[in-house]
């Protein structure tokens, strides 16, 4: 095609270019150099790296050198299994109920739902760790998941919300009208319809509870340690350049699932929902 | 995209046949609105009754009320006689097909068309003849294992139109199911839902805001307006004979001329125009003395070059020759413009010319008092 760009359109691309070369640096650099990072053969921390070495892989899957670390990181995915199934069968059953209410009504109880999307997470931290100790709760997994499933509830809400919103309503008469009850309805047509929203929601709660520092910095303690806390109490000791190493790993498995799940649901498309 | 029906097997044949639908006194209230207002309506066994009305008229409210979606304030829906208000929409076996057709997008076609004998628990050999025997007679049977997306509008119809009648409903429900086809494709869809109709013997409603689409389908029209029936009758009774101005309006094409009601007897009304010429029409049931409204359709105004008894002074306007016929607008004294349709036999008459026009030969114009509040 030979046309002539004009000097608007030149200057609009050239602008749009700066600002994707800036956002990829920003975005993608910081994993770049942990990555790097994590290969190298010394002995701390430092960019760019010196040699090239798995010695710090190696170290980390080392059981008995890495026990807290690998304690840690059972707690992280015990927490993130538990807390994300449960806000997927909650976040689940909130979004079908609000779909119900219409009005007024309908969007005060879903900012309500939201809200903790836009709380501060240290704030919530401390009112959780102050409310459960006045309830005479001593810590413990169950409340480090408790406290988890309030942040992470509303991805599922909004994934499952916009998968639901985006139902033809007619498809629930239709099937009513051929004779379906209501559980026949709701086993064969809504759920198979949102289903994607569905995983996609558990899959964003699974990440952001692996991700969480706020709510678990206070509410776990010496015998519950989440793997971001332990990584966190390395940094500031000692420089340990397996924090690098773990963040590869976690870098490299939130890859992959994204992938899968990218897969299955179209999840970047209802993360726009 | 002509698809003839085959015979179904002559079981299917008998259920469908022969059902009828009654609705006594239905009123449906939306808070402040009301949206059916103390309606009655008998639909005969076998016949096609259309719903027609401009939206908001509550044609749909009185689908989704028969279908159970919507529950009335008051009044009773009978299907055979046996009053069906109790009961959800998935025990009224009433088949509907939807206005964007609502097929299940996560289904093949097959599926699609089970989906009622599934939920039914139907045995599966029989679920898997029915559903062969149905796509044969909308002649889909290639497309079985098809989505609906990958199917064209007509096919995506004939998909739904099929699921509807799997679960042999008593009564089946065409909710706007044209509007989203074009326009060629429309009418091959009215005459095959029709043939397919004829055949099987059901009993349908089809909600309309197409006149033509009414027309061309149903036996009798129900014309809708403000949550009541306006009137009802069979396509030629309401163009023929509008009870009321809204009717006269939404059936057909017609002029409104403006007129002194002087007196009546005999079944005939001797009216006045504006310019003084008098004018005697036939009229059932005349209103009384004072400002009225004649309507006339577009055929039954002829044009003449001279004076006589009866016509009034026109000025042409435009003209649209549509082959054999002529469309003509032609103005009145007082500014009121008519429209008039007449066969192209000689030449056709200048624009700006003076002409008079006059009630054809076995015209028959209706009239109406004329308040301008019933306008709408």
């Amino acid at each position: 095609m030979a046309r002539r760009h004009t000097v608007g359109e030149l200057s609009y691309g050239l602008v749009i270019g700066t600002l994707a070369v800036f956002a990829l640096i920003i975005l993608v650099g910081p994993i770049l150099i942990v990555l790097a990072t994590s290969f190298t053969d010394s002995r701390s921390i430092r960019f760019p790296p010196q040699g090239f070495s798995f010695r710090w892989y190696e170290l980390l899957l080392d059981e008995v050198r890495s026990r807290q670390i690998h304690r840690a990181a059972g707690n992280t995915l015990h927490v993130a299994v538990m807390s994300a199934g449960l806000a997927t069968l909650l976040g689940t059953a909130a979004a079908l109920g609000l779909s119900r209410i219409a009005g007024r009504g309908g969007r005060l109880a879903d900012a309500f739902f939201l809200s903790p999307l836009v709380l501060p997470g240290l704030a919530f931290g401390l009112a959780a760790l102050m409310y459960f100790t006045l309830l005479g709760f001593r810590p413990s997994l169950e409340l480090i998941i408790a406290g988890h499933l309030v942040v992470v509830t509303p991805f599922v809400l909004r994934t499952v919300g916009a998968s639901l919103s985006q139902l033809d309503p007619s498809l629930l008469d239709a099937s009513r009208s051929l004779g379906a009850g209501p559980v026949h309805t709701f086993r064969r047509v809504t759920l198979p319809l949102i289903a994607p929203g569905i995983a996609a929601g558990g899959f964003l709660a699974f990440m952001a509870s692996v991700d969480n520092v706020p709510v678990s910095l206070f509410l776990s303690s010496a015998r519950t340690d989440m793997l971001p806390i332990r990584m966190w109490g390395m940094m500031e000791s000692t420089l340990d350049v397996r924090v690098a190493a773990v963040s590869g790993t976690l870098i490299l498995a939130a890859f992959l699932l994204m992938l899968v799940m990218e897969r299955l649901t179209g999840l970047t498309r209802r993360m726009r929902g | 995209m002509l698809f003839r029906p085959t015979s179904p097997a002559p079981t299917a044949q008998a259920s469908l046949r022969g059902h009828t639908l009654d609705v006594l006194g239905l009123g449906v209230r939306y808070g402040a609105f009301t949206a059916l207002d103390d309606v009655d309506l008998s639909v005969r066994a076998g016949e096609v009754l259309a719903l027609l009305g401009p939206s908001g008229c509550g044609k749909t409210t009185l689908l989704r009320t028969v279908a159970g979606f919507v529950r009335q304030n008051a009044g009773r829906v009978l299907i055979d006689g046996t009053a069906i208000d109790d009961l959800p929409p998935n025990r009224r076996r009433v088949g509907i097909v939807f206005q964007n057709y609502a097929l299940f997008p996560h289904m093949s076609v097959a599926e699609n068309v089970a989906y009622g004998l599934k939920a039914r628990g139907e045995a599966k050999p029989r679920i898997a003849a029915r559903v062969a025997e149905l796509l044969e007679m909308v002649q889909l049977g290639p497309m079985r294992d098809r989505r609906p997306a990958q199917l064209s509008g007509g096919q995506q119809q004939r998909v739904a139109l099929a699921r509807a009648l799997a679960i042999e409903p008593s009564i089946l429900l065409l909710d706007e199911p044209f509007a989203a086809l074009d326009r060629s494709l429309r009418l091959d869809m009215q005459i095959e839902i029709k043939r397919l109709q004829r055949q099987l013997g059901l009993t349908a409603i089809l909600v309309t805001h197409d006149q033509d689409e009414a027309m061309s389908v149903a036996d009798r029209i129900a014309v809708m307006r403000r949550g009541r029936i306006e009137q009802l009758g069979t396509p030629v009774e309401l163009y023929d004979r509008p009870r009321t101005l809204f009717v006269a309006g939404f059936i057909g094409t017609t002029n409104r001329l403006p007129c002194l009601m002087e007196g009546a007897a005999e079944g005939m009304a001797a009216i006045r125009l504006p310019d003084g010429t008098a004018l005697r029409v036939p009229a059932e049931a005349p209103p009384p003395p004072g400002p009225a409204l004649l309507t006339v359709r577009p055929e039954q105004l002829v044009l003449r070059d001279e004076g006589a008894p009866g016509a009034f002074p026109v000025e042409l306007g435009l003209a649209l020759p549509l082959g054999g016929q002529v469309i003509r607008e032609a103005r009145l004294p007082d500014g009121t413009t008519l429209r008039l349709t007449e066969p192209r036999l000689g030449p056709i008459r200048d624009l700006g010319a003076r002409a008079f026009c006059a009630l054809a030969p076995g015209a028959r114009p209706a009239l109406f008092p004329n308040p301008l509040s019933e306008e709408d």
